[in-house]
């Protein structure tokens, strides 16, 4: 004989907790359950906030592929297959030609337009920086960041740039506080920086601060360099790599791996990680894993990101590669070459809105 | 089956009384079956625990009318686990497996009244995984919630939100 119960009901409170512990997928179907819920799971900052830091452990890191040539965009949850991707909403505002730059608590930072967080929608557009505004200036910038500065809850968007007709060179550093809504440069201080590669580079957000590659002007030497987004300050580090060593910044760049800041570094069969197993302790760089690349077709291996059990997943030119942490090639997916490019970002999935944003439903 | 139970539970409960350990605290399930149980289990229970310290420990059977006992013996299995320290992710995984969602349901409202913080942690996590993936139709049965859209708002919602009704679980009758 079955036991009768009656149908018990929670009350709101209690249901807030569990919605707290809910992936973001859950919380955004359920936007749907009722009006109630709708607005919690919408506009509650509070919510949203607590939502976040409670699922820290265990937020769910997705990669964001775009191409430049058809307003698609497709998502993979890491920890899955590459093949098994669903869409991650829609760009319900397509500018023309799209540069990520960065990503940070669920936003993705895309240069000459905003930020973007794909998994509730929510955007903002971000001004051109004054050097930029600035025709007459002749200005190359090279070093791109986005990054959460947790003592003011504020979200800053930095760019290096230099002019390369001036000799010294020095760098001009600015950036863009999403809470004062404008733009600061950093005044009074020599940045003898220049670009170590070809291409722009897009730093990496690690313990609270951007790092990059660049290349030190007076000394030729190329350096780490990272900006502190609560010291709001600029500091140098050394590379791991003996001095005689040739390294094409080309072909290496820094990520973070695990718990580690990471450099990579491609050979003509092998893509070298170094990790610095102390942060900015010199002595500490280790090398930690050689990734034989023979058995990828464009001989070409940048890391992006890596899952919960250590397998590394990279770009290869044409789409995504899986290793696991021995270093055997586990799974590859192309999504083609395209002629007008495509853009990748790794992102974690977040309720999170900005300061003085609009928020989409 | 749940009846045998409670009634073993009773005389099991009954069987344990015993003149010298005054100490011991009896809970009243909200059916009137006693639970004997040591202090250091009832220390567990912040709600317990007040209302003796309320009367300075000189009533020591405490009623609780809003916990059946169905769910009390739960609740003492895992307080008693909590002070062995012995909570591991196995147990928590057995503690959980033969309980359905409506009794989970049950369980948290009683962790709830008896203010376990570590029970109603665990237990909101336990229902957040399993209504995860469940649809928009068994959240709202589950919960009691009424849709207040209108079929228009909800049809617009659905559409704009697509790519999150993907890889939902079909409603299974025998929860509800």
């Amino acid at each position: 004989s079955k036991r009768r119960r009656l149908m018990m009901f929670l009350p709101h409170e209690l249901i807030i907790q569990i919605l707290l512990r809910l992936p973001v997928k859950s919380l955004m179907r359920f936007k749907s359950v009722c009006k109630l819920w709708f607005s919690l799971i919408s506009y509650d900052s509070h919510f949203a906030n607590s939502h976040f830091q409670l699922t820290s452990s265990k937020h769910t890191c997705r990669i964001l592929f775009l191409s430049n040539s058809a307003p698609q965009t497709r998502s993979i949850d890491v920890e899955t297959s590459l093949h098994d991707d669903s869409s991650a909403g829609t760009l319900n505002f397509m500018p023309s030609y799209l540069e990520i730059k960065g990503s940070c608590n669920g936003f993705i930072y895309f240069k000459d337009f905003g930020i973007w967080n794909p998994s509730n929608g929510v955007h903002k557009e971000i001004p051109y920086s004054p050097i930029h505004s600035n025709l007459d200036a002749n200005c190359f910038f090279y070093l791109y960041g986005f990054g959460y500065d947790h003592t003011r809850d504020d979200y800053l968007v930095v760019s290096m740039s230099y002019n390369p007709d001036l000799d010294p060179i020095s760098s001009r550093l600015e950036f863009f506080s999403l809470r004062a809504n404008t733009w600061e440069e950093i005044e009074g201080t020599y940045f003898p920086y220049m670009n170590a590669s070809d291409d722009p580079r897009v730093g990496s957000l690690f313990k609270g601060a951007i790092h990059w590659l660049a290349c030190h002007s007076d000394k030729s030497i190329n350096v780490i360099v990272a900006f502190d987004l609560t010291e709001r300050k600029l500091l140098e580090m050394s590379l791991p790599l003996p001095d005689d060593f040739d390294l094409d910044p080309n072909f290496c760049d820094l990520w973070v791996f695990g718990e580690f800041l990471s450099l990579w570094s491609m050979g003509n069969d092998s893509v070298e990680i170094w990790v610095m197993k102390e942060y900015n302790v010199h002595s500490s760089w280790t090398i930690t894993l050689v990734i034989p690349i023979h058995g990828i077709s464009t001989q070409y291996f940048s890391p992006i990101c890596c899952t919960n059990i250590g397998d590394i997943i990279g770009l290869d030119g044409t789409g995504l590669v899986k290793y696991d942490d021995k270093g055997q090639l586990l799974e590859h997916r192309s999504f083609g070459i395209d002629e007008h490019g495509s853009q990748v970002a790794v992102y974690v999935e977040s309720l999170l809105s900005l300061p003085g944003d609009r928020v989409q439903a | 089956m749940a009846e045998e139970v409670s009634s073993q539970m009773n005389s099991l409960s009954i069987s344990e009384t015993n003149p010298s350990s005054s100490a011991t605290i009896s809970l009243v399930s909200g059916d009137d079956i006693v639970f004997k149980v040591e202090p250091t289990i009832a220390k567990e229970m912040e709600t317990v625990q007040s209302f003796i310290d309320e009367t300075d420990g000189k009533i020591t059977t405490i009623p609780l009318p809003n916990i059946s006992s169905h769910d009390l013996p739960y609740v003492i299995e895992y307080c008693e686990k909590s002070i062995a320290g012995k909570i591991t992710k196995e147990f928590e995984a057995e503690f959980v497996k033969k309980l359905n969602n409506e009794e989970v349901k049950e369980l948290f409202l009683a962790a709830n009244y008896l203010n376990i913080k570590k029970l109603l942690d665990f237990l909101s996590q336990v229902i957040a995984d399993r209504i995860a993936n469940k649809s928009v139709e068994y959240v709202r049965r589950y919960f009691g919630i009424e849709n207040d859209f209108t079929p228009e708002e909800e049809a617009k919602l659905r559409e704009e939100l697509a790519w999150t009704f993907t890889g939902v679980d079909p409603d299974d009758e025998d929860e509800n």
